[in-house]
């Protein structure tokens, strides 16, 4: 009798436990906060509108975003003019996309920079034309941004922010862009100290860097962010493009690697190395906090970042007590320095074939494509977070490069639509040293934005070379720099040239020329 | 006489059917046990082998779970794109001197640890030493990456700082970012980190030693070395030979320890990457990042083929040597 009820509890045990696991499976529940509570204030109000609104699935296609969750005064006044609210997922890492796209488990709506051709497929996605011809015929885009975006089919399935045209850029000259671009800053108080040496040049930086190194032993001359070292010297030696880009040159397009010009950036960076100016574990960060502790703590003369580097990090010395403090160096250092943007925009949104409701969500798109509401997403609410200047400019109650302030209240991150000169204007606070290296990068920027249509299509052998030359060149580029001499240094360029080339450099080159020719007079 | 045997034959046949039968109601909630265990394998380990169709098709990851199906086959264009890429011999050389390094020094190091404890006659100290040691065990690869990085820095590292300022080096090592150091550096963090766990299970194949065979032994005039030998060693033989098997099976991803890809990935940056690049980094890369799912699919493949050899081979070769084997 005994046995046998040992037995049944066994029994039912085992039941147990194989429902737990089956269960298991199917038991990923999402996010468990809905969004109550944002309008506790006014309840009354908020119980009539309710059944109104739309709750729309978003994912964000950046691990890295500041925002998560839609609230704050910005948010709601979003949901306010529109009926629309968001649930928002933030990307874990950059595969979590692309197995959604392959689990077909799609959300209503997703933003993203790094899949967009992957997107831009009547398989995945509504087209924007179709919608706004059936639902929202007063939304009207303008023909470069509908060309860029238009793929084979004829349709274009999104268009991306932080994009404006030579002319537009021209038009408003407060729009001076935004943080994405590089700077670097240097100690003040040290550079004083050294006799105030003259910083005009790549040369004079370099001598101050070994002025530095000789007078402070145990200072690190310059620390460089993961994401930020390259860019900066990049264009000071009148490189057109990054690393992984293309450039054009009496009418003929190139990887950037080829470029003539790219030889003596990749001297500097190894005599930087040879002379100990940077750390050789610098190239093996993996956080992008380390260097800001380094510069922040008193370790780094220069801190190479973006052009807001100066600000923020005097910001944080202030709040640690200390009393140094960093200033930008001119964004162009030397008489070679050269910009050019063939940005087409940063990320776009796209509207799921597995969206509830398209209606609901391309008239989403279009009020925060409209003026009011490009000024919403990117200043905030107007009287409470900024005036209208007459000269051409917001003038905001914050400092845009508070971040706390910024992300607290959900300023610039909503930008699912929004266009380059409008980002460019939150970016312009008379005074401070950002503003000031951003006017500077303006004054030198060439736009070529018809180098920008130079994109591989997914799944496409051109693609599959470029990933994995740009891959190799993330390895081999570090040889390069480390080298132990110039003679080492030049080998390990010409060893890098010549594996590209073997991966199928050529043909990538070829086929970016025949799309460049094909696609160039979009701009004309 | 035939239809006799015929007779008795069916009659054994039946009477054994009812036996087996008989002993399955008797052991019914083991079985529900092993089918728990089962329906485990079946659903994570089974169903979703049929991905592996993708290696030999041009899967588009638009296209969707049917796309598996439906996408064109493309036989083995995938395997050759591997097999030929520039750096296929340095990436499969990284990864198989990687594991071999680690099965080397990881295996021996627990029985070592487990046959110290087990002479060590202070029981405080052998309680200690077993609990420091199997902590790290329970720290994850990240942590782990991110406490190598202020220890073994070279402009910051305790440890370059201690051996600086004793005059034993003249210039910082720099462990974290030299290629050379890449695999030295994986199996001495792996050693560290599991060796105390893995000594739990040498330490109860010795409880089960039997004590009368040491008192005997010592009557004998057998030495501590000689009872070590001949005794201890003995005595945990078979428990050395079912791990040591189950070790090499997997060993591509690091033996028992594990870890090879949270290794490469962690400690692997563009410096060290000559020796840190492993099959399954790059397939992670490479594969996952843009959306190759087929090309990820088949170097994983490959992988899993050179596994399977291992194992069978590291079962015939103890089978030979040693008569005992998993299966």
């Amino acid at each position: 009798m005994k046995i046998q009820g040992t037995k049944g509890l066994l029994l039912a045990l085992v039941t147990v436990l194989m429902v737990s696991l089956l269960s298991a499976c199917g038991g990923k529940d999402a996010s468990p906060k809905g969004n109550n509570g944002t309008n506790s204030s006014n309840n009354g109000e908020a119980a009539t509108t309710k059944d109104e609104i739309t709750e729309l699935s978003l994912f964000i296609d950046a691990s890295w975003y500041p925002v998560n969750e839609w609230k704050g005064p910005i948010a709601e006044k979003i949901t306010e003019k529109t009926g629309v609210k968001l649930k928002v997922t933030v990307a874990a890492d950059d595969k979590q996309l692309p197995l959604m796209i392959s689990s077909g488990d799609l959300p209503d709506l997703i933003f993203t920079s790094s899949q967009v051709t992957r997107l831009s497929d009547s398989k995945l996605s509504y087209p924007w034309n179709e919608l706004i011809e059936q639902y929202a015929p007063n939304f009207i885009i303008d023909d470069t941004r509908k060309a860029i975006h238009t793929m084979e089919d004829g349709n274009f399935y999104t268009v991306r922010n932080s994009f404006a045209t030579q002319e537009e850029m021209a038009e408003h000259k407060y729009a001076i862009g935004s943080d994405g671009n590089p700077g670097i800053a240097v100690r003040e108080d040290i550079l004083a100290e050294l006799g105030n040496p003259s910083l005009n040049s790549v040369e004079d930086f370099v001598n101050v860097l070994g002025m530095v190194k000789e007078k402070y032993p145990d200072m690190v001359p310059l620390t460089m962010d993961k994401d930020w070292m390259e860019q900066y010297f990049i264009q000071q030696f009148g490189v057109e493009a990054l690393l992984d880009g293309w450039y054009e040159r009496d009418g003929k397009i190139d990887y950037a690697i080829k470029q003539p010009e790219i030889l003596e950036f990749f001297k500097f960076m190894n005599l930087l190395y040879r002379n100990g100016y940077i750390l050789a574990e610098n190239f093996a960060y993996t956080n992008d906090q380390i260097d800001d502790e380094y510069a922040v703590g008193g370790k780094a003369f220069a801190h190479s970042h973006t052009v807001s580097v100066a600000d923020s990090d005097n910001a944080k010395i202030k709040n640690n007590g200390a009393d140094y403090s960093f200033k930008m160096l001119p964004s162009a250092l030397s008489k070679d320095a050269k910009i050019v943007s063939s940005g087409l925009g940063f990320a776009g949104t796209f509207i799921t074939k597995n969206n509830k409701n398209p209606e609901a969500s391309i008239k989403f798109i279009e009020f925060l494509a409209s003026d009011e509401g490009k000024k919403l997403t990117m200043f905030g609410i107007e009287g409470e977070h900024w005036t209208w200047n007459e000269e051409g400019y917001p003038n905001l109650n914050y400092d845009p490069s508070d971040a706390d302030f910024v992300n607290g209240n959900g300023i610039k991150w909503w930008y699912l639509y929004n266009d380059g000169v409008t980002e460019g204007l939150q970016g312009y606070v008379p005074g401070t040293q950002k503003t000031q290296a951003l006017l500077e990068r303006k004054a030198i920027t060439v736009y070529k934005p018809e180098i920008g249509l130079i994109q591989t299509e997914p799944d496409s052998e051109e693609r599959t070379i470029k990933t994995k030359i740009d891959e190799m060149i993330k390895n081999e580029k570090v040889k390069i720099y480390l080298a132990s001499s110039e003679e080492e240094a030049i080998a390990n360029y010409e060893s890098m040239l010549k594996t590209a080339e073997q991966i199928g450099l050529q043909k990538l080159v070829d086929w970016a020329n025949e799309t460049y020719q094909k696609k160039k007079d979009l701009f004309k | 006489m035939e239809v006799e045997t015929k007779v008795s034959h069916s009659v054994q046949w039946s009477h054994r059917r009812a036996q087996f039968f008989k002993q399955l109601k008797k052991q019914r909630v083991l079985h529900l046990f092993v089918g728990l265990g089962m329906i485990f394998l079946l659903i994570f380990s089974y169903t979703p082998m049929f991905g592996i169709l993708m290696a030999f098709k041009e899967y588009s990851i638009s296209s969707g779970i049917k796309g598996i199906f439906t996408s064109e086959w493309v036989g083995l264009k995938h395997f050759n794109e591997f097999v030929s890429d520039y750096r296929f011999g340095e990436i499969v050389r990284n990864t198989l001197v990687l594991s071999f390094l680690k099965v080397l020094f990881t295996f021996p190091a627990p029985i070592l640890l487990a046959i110290l404890l087990n002479e060590a006659r202070n029981l405080r100290f052998k309680k200690i030493v077993q609990t420091v040691s199997y902590l790290p065990h329970f720290i994850s690869w990240v942590v782990v990456a991110g406490i190598a990085f202020s220890f073994l820095s070279a402009d910051i590292g305790m440890i370059n700082k201690a051996l600086m300022s004793l005059g034993l080096i003249d210039k910082p090592m720099d462990i974290l970012t030299n290629a050379d150091h890449f695999w030295g550096l994986a199996v001495g963090s792996a050693v560290w980190k599991e060796v105390g766990w893995w000594t739990i299970i040498f330490l109860a194949a010795i409880a089960g030693i039997d004590p009368t065979l040491y008192e005997a032994a010592q009557i004998d005039g057998a030495g501590r070395l000689a009872r070590i030998r001949h005794i201890t060693f003995q005595g945990m033989k078979g428990t050395i030979v079912v791990v040591l098997i189950l070790t090499i099976g997997s060993i591509l991803g690091g033996g028992l320890v594990g870890s090879n890809f949270e290794q490469a990935f962690l400690f692997g940056n563009s410096i060290n990457n000559s020796t840190s690049e492993i099959v399954q980094t790059y397939a992670f890369k490479v594969g996952l990042r843009d959306g190759r799912f087929s090309y990820a699919a088949a170097i994983d493949l490959i992988q899993s083929i050179i596994a399977v050899i291992l194992i069978f081979s590291s079962n015939f070769i103890a089978k030979r040597a040693s008569g005992s084997s998993l299966f």
